[in-house]
């Protein structure tokens, strides 16, 4: 059965999804994992790190980086 | 005179002299002395001395033990109160670690999984359910019991030290890590579970089904990641079988129709049973083999040809779509049930990795097309399905250009990773995977398990060099950036430090593999009793599985290639060519290294690239207290994964993948390199092809493209989500009006009236207006 969200009035507006966060999947260690919550913490820290990784050049002798 | 004592838990005991005799006696037994009676007159004096010095107060375990010590040294006898010292320092390390585990063990209890950083060791393992929790008692408690009395103290001390890690050490009695199932083996005239027989499967949704069986029971046999490195092969023929049958019935059917009979499945039997004998084939997908063509000759004998040409258009086109739908809907179960079927006393779902892409039969064709096409589609509320891995296979002449038989398939499988981050992409062209390639023999792929683990070079068995019921044994990783700080910038230091730590890497995997010989058949009623394993069908129960598990790999590892280049020389590989040269120096030495031992033992010593899950803050969380932050290696809660460029470096994906490339060459055990795309792939699917193209054409083994997947739980949106979902408009955590998610055709079942009410929507929607 699919999950029911609680219908809350709000200034006399009925409203649904009071508390309920987005879910973010993410890459972990070569799997996925359907939320952050269960990430251990030196996990955590580096998904929080990640910086992408530009396309716009697509010459492999080109370079973006700034350092 | 004494008569109690207080023990180390604060409760009174009766003192009893002979137990400190007794103390005494065995402490000069193993320095060699064997006088009782000395040893009592020894006791009596340590009673006195402290009926001296405390009086009437009752003396402590403590008092008594410095006592004894005491008194050995001022009678002389320095050998025995030596030994006595070391006897009681080894009782205080016993006593502490049980007092930690009891720790650990009321953590584990009382606090949730978002306290506890134990809980959250591994993601995959839900440490909040009972199971999950009754897990972790046992690994807690196995590998406290290892460390006193299992590894050799030298291993327990560099692992407990974080010179190097033991990976899954709670498993280090009792099995190995992983293993490429051959299903097609395996199915051929049916299997055990342990629990029960099952037949060989007829029919591509039992051989889904079974695909999921067989997962799950060497799950529980293993401690790692379980793949199937043919997985289109070992289901096409599920899809040949249900296409025969479903044949079959649209024969029987179309002869009821245009010849009006009443029961037409006589004459289609005969008429299927005299094409097979005349051609010696059967119905296949294609219709390319004159089995079709047969059949037609047949049905004329019966009918004109017009009417013939009518009942086999409508038999071929019927069987083709019942066929595809019935592999649509095998793939989409098999989807779900790795998704949600438990192993493990249910703590976590198997760890399942999927290997395809080269097979070129309209079968397993079709097996590819579902699987990729129920994965784009996600789960029941469009969920992206966190298993199976799925890992596609890149060969040139097979899928990787336009006009190669699978190119649509790659092209596919690029579409479905844009929106649910799988498949990954394995390189069959990288020089290191094709020396093994032999065209028409899938075993010869190279492919990858769980994260990234490789085995398939057999330096034990080189005319066994396959993928097939293989795997890893163990594997244990060195802290690089340690052995960097202590070197203090002077790289032969380090080199020979490095050589110290591989010598002991490479003799901890061997007392390891040492005992995993002892192992029986028996311990491993899946994976050795079925003969998953390879040349384990020739063994008996009681046999030992020593022999056979020489064709696994025994794994060195490594983690924080950056930071390690940050302590040697100041900058790491993606901002020097210095330092690339010096990383690929390093990664070279230990691969040969590696090399070196699988001579010398005859053995399949490999080098992987460490999947640091739980390691990625264990290692920098001692150094950082015992070095202090040092800016660029310790400084963050993680060292970079392997031989990564840091995730926190701005880099282009290009100039990325042409600094990681050369590493995967040199890590034989596994490797995979991350690129992480900004935006929506799907909506530039372009740039994501360039991207794995450039992957395959830098000789990459292994690697993925990471983008973000936000779901909105509210209104099911999948993509990405800022503050603000784009289909409903919530914000996260806040509501969002009804009314705008009646406009979606959302919770129509909700309305104002129903307000606070969250029940059943079911008995809502059938409750009927009451008549007036």
């Amino acid at each position: 059965m699919t999950k029911e969200y609680n219908v809350t009035e709000v200034n006399g507006v009925a409203m649904v999804g009071e508390g309920v966060g987005f879910e973010r999947i993410r890459r972990i260690t070569g799997y996925l994992v359907g939320t952050l919550d269960r990430f251990n913490n030196g996990k955590r820290a580096e998904e929080s790190d990640r910086v992408k990784h530009g396309v716009s050049c697509c010459s492999l002798n080109d370079s973006t980086r700034s350092a | 005179m004494i008569t109690e004592i207080i023990k180390r838990d604060g409760r009174h005991a009766a003192f009893e002299l002979d137990k400190i005799t007794n103390a005494i006696f065995e402490a000069a037994k193993a320095s060699g002395g064997q006088d009782h009676d000395l040893a009592q007159d020894l006791a009596h004096q340590v009673q006195q001395a402290l009926e001296q010095t405390l009086g009437d107060a009752v003396p402590t375990v403590e008092q008594i033990q410095d006592e004894v010590e005491r008194v050995l040294v001022e009678t002389g006898h320095a050998r025995t109160a030596k030994r006595y010292i070391l006897y009681r320092n080894e009782r205080t390390r016993v006593r502490e670690m049980n007092t930690r585990l009891m720790k650990v063990y009321e953590d584990l209890t009382f606090k949730s999984s978002s306290e506890n950083n134990t809980k959250r060791e591994n993601a995959n393992i839900d440490g909040d359910t009972a199971m999950g929790t009754m897990l972790k008692y046992g690994s807690e408690g196995a590998k406290q019991f290892y460390e006193m009395f299992i590894l050799d103290p030298e291993h327990a001390r560099a692992h407990r030290e974080g010179d190097i890690h033991i990976h899954d050490l709670d498993f280090l009695t009792l099995t190995t890590t992983c293993c490429q199932i051959d299903l097609l083996r395996l199915f051929r005239g049916g299997f055990s579970t342990g629990h029960g027989f099952l037949r060989e499967p007829n029919d591509i949704r039992s051989y889904s089904a079974l695909a999921c069986i067989a997962l799950q029971s060497n799950q529980n046999d293993q401690h790692g990641g379980q793949s199937i490195p043919n997985f289109e092969y070992s289901m096409a023929p599920g899809v040949a079988k249900t296409f025969r049958r479903t044949f079959t019935e649209n024969l029987t059917k179309a002869i009821e129709i245009y010849l009006e009979q009443e029961d037409g499945a006589l004459m289609s039997k005969s008429i299927i049973q005299q094409a097979e004998r005349e051609t010696g084939k059967q119905a296949v997908f294609a219709a390319d083999n004159g089995f079709d063509e047969a059949v037609h000759r047949l049905l004329c004998e019966h009918t004109e040809k017009a009417v013939a040409d009518k009942i086999l258009h409508f038999t071929h086109k019927y069987a083709v779509k019942e066929t595809r739908r019935a592999t649509y809907q095998a793939m989409e179960a098999l989807v779900h049930n790795l998704n949600t079927m438990h192993s493990r006393a249910g703590a976590q779902v198997p760890f399942t990795s999927l290997n395809y892409g080269t097979d070129t039969s309209p079968e397993g064709r079709l097996v590819m097309e579902c699987l990729m096409k129920a994965t784009e589609a996600g789960l029941g509320n469009g969920e992206t399905s966190i298993f199976p891995i799925h890992i596609f296979k890149v060969k040139e002449g097979v899928n990787y250009n336009p006009g190669d038989p699978n190119y649509d398939l790659f092209k596919l499988a690029m579409r479905v990773s844009a929106k649910r981050m799988f498949p990954n992409f394995s390189f069959l062209d990288a020089p290191f995977n094709a020396q093994y390639y032999k065209p028409g023999h899938p075993e010869t792929e190279a492919t990858y398990m769980g994260c990234r683990t490789r085995v398939v070079g057999n330096v034990y068995d080189p005319t066994r060099e396959i993928v097939n019921g293989r795997g890893n044994l163990s594997f244990t990783s060195i802290n690089l950036p340690r052995l960097a700080i202590l070197s203090e910038g002077d790289t032969e230091a380090f080199f020979t430090a490095l050589d110290e730590k591989i010598d002991l890497v490479i003799d901890q995997l061997l007392a390891r593999l040492r005992i995993q010989s002892q192992k029986k058949v028996r311990n491993y009623p899946f994976l050795m009793g079925q003969g998953v394993w390879i040349d384990s069908e020739k063994l008996d129960p009681d046999d030992t599985v020593g022999e056979v598990l020489k064709h696994g790999t025994l794994t060195c590892g490594f983690i924080g290639l950056a930071e390690t280049l940050k302590a040697l020389i100041g900058v790491h590989h993606g901002e020097s060519d210095d330092a690339q040269a010096l990383g690929l120096r390093i990664v070279s030495h230990m691969r040969a290294r590696m090399d070196a031992a699988s001579e010398q033992y005859h053995l399949n010593f490999s080098l992987i690239a460490t999947p640091a899950e739980g390691l990625s803050g264990r290692f920098v969380r001692m150094d950082r207290e015992r070095f202090g932050k040092i800016p660029g290696v310790t400084d963050r809660e993680y060292y970079t994964n392997s031989f990564h460029i840091p995730v926190y470096y701005p880099i282009s994906a290009f100039e990325k993948i042409q600094r990681e490339a050369p590493y995967h060459a040199l890590t034989n055990g596994g490797h995979i390199s991350y690129i992480e795309l900004d935006g929506d792939p799907t909506q530039n699917l372009e740039a994501f092809e360039t991207v794995v193209r450039a992957m395959k054409e830098a000789g990459m083994g292994y690697a993925a493209i990471n983008h973000p997947i936000d779901r909105d739980p509210i209104c099911a949106y999948t993509g990405i989500i800022g503050d603000v979902c784009p289909r409903c408009g919530r914000r996260e955590g806040e509501g969002v009006p009804l009314e705008r998610l009646h406009k979606l055709g959302l919770y129509r079942h909700l309305n104002t009236t129903t307000l606070g009410y969250h029940g059943d929507p079911y008995e809502e929607r059938d409750r009927t207006v009451n008549p007036v």
